[in-house]
């Protein structure tokens, strides 16, 4: 089964900043949304959203975690 | 909601229709945890294990508040839990075995789990207070098990051949007995949809055509007519019952000295 990296981000509270607070790996996005909201259940949170990670793109290092999507992307 | 209704407000008969409705959605929902429970390290994935985890425990958590109801009936919930024989036992015919492989999950997780949601939306929407307050508190717990079922037939059905073939079986094999238990067509049913506790037998059946209907043809399982056949009235189910494994398990019997209430 192919599967691909889903960066997840979630807020606190209404008016927090978005934070980064892990990852999963699931086959697609739709079942990558049940597996974050299950994996991070540890809050009460206000939102969660996910990115694939390769639709990040790297801007100021080559060597941070996001940086191959960009190596793959070009 | 207007005409709202307490257990003082129901006649013995009415009572006793409910009590078997309560004991059904019970038992299911503590089966259902142990069919998920035996596949939190066996799932495709890791993911797919926590995922399964988090649904064992919501099952077992709605299992409780659901036998805690018969304190509105002055019944002590202990013995229904913890002390009967597994041909008492009242869950959803499709779970008296264990689950083969993944492809039975799934179909526990498309057909079971969803008719549960079905019966408890109906109970939410009806005159029994005290389950429809926590009907609702359940139902937006289970939006994430519809989803993650969802997910996994398209998936499967998306896949090999075998796999297509499996998962259609599978939930082939689960949805006539599933949908009886789900739409009970004897007085006992009829009696709480005139006293507008639950929706009448057609009204549940077509709202699981409605709902589901289309994810299960993608698979290539037509929906079918409910199988009534050796209808057990006192239980609200087929014949048989869950192996006495299960029902150890459900039970607590390993640990009944360990318990702490």
């Amino acid at each position: 089964m192919k599967e691909s990296v889903y960066d997840v981000f979630a807020r606190k509270e209404r008016g927090d900043p978005l934070h980064h607070i892990g990852y999963i790996d699931a086959p697609d996005s739709e079942l990558a949304r049940v597996y974050a909201w299950r994996a991070y259940d540890e809050q009460n949170w206000f939102e969660m959203c996910i990115v694939p990670r390769e639709a990040i793109i790297a801007v100021n290092r080559d060597d941070g975690p996001f940086a191959r999507s960009r190596e793959t992307a070009s | 909601m207007s005409g709202a209704l307490n257990a003082a407000d129901l006649d013995d008969t009415l009572r006793a229709d409910l009590r078997r409705l309560i004991v059904s959605l019970a038992d299911t929902k503590r089966i259902l945890g142990i069919r998920y429970s035996d596949w939190l390290l066996g799932a495709p994935s890791i993911e797919t294990g926590i995922a399964a985890s988090g649904m064992t425990q919501d099952e077992w958590g709605h299992a409780r508040l659901l036998y805690a109801l018969l304190k509105d009936f002055d019944e002590d919930p202990g013995p229904v839990e913890h002390d009967r024989d597994p041909s008492a036992y009242a869950c959803c015919d499709a779970l008296d075995a264990p689950a083969d492989d993944w492809a039975d999950v799934v179909a526990f997780m498309a057909v079971v789990d969803n008719a549960l949601t079905i019966v408890l939306e109906g109970l939410a929407e009806g005159t029994y207070e005290p389950a429809s307050g926590r009907a609702s508190k359940m139902i937006a717990e289970e939006g994430f098990h519809g989803e993650m079922a969802a997910a996994w037939v398209r998936r499967l059905a998306a896949g090999s051949v075998e796999a297509r073939q499996r998962v259609a079986a599978a939930c082939a094999g689960v949805l006539p007995r599933t949908l009886a238990w789900m739409a009970p067509d004897d007085e006992p049913a009829r009696r709480l949809a005139e006293a507008g506790i639950l929706p009448a037998a057609e009204t549940m059946l077509a709202r699981f055509t409605e709902r589901h209907g289309a994810l299960l043809a993608g698979a290539g399982v037509d929906m079918p007519e409910p199988d009534r056949s050796d209808w057990d009235g006192a239980r609200g189910r087929g014949p048989g019952h869950p192996g006495l494994e299960a029902v150890e398990r459900a039970r607590g019997d390993r640990n009944r000295e360990l318990f702490v209430e």
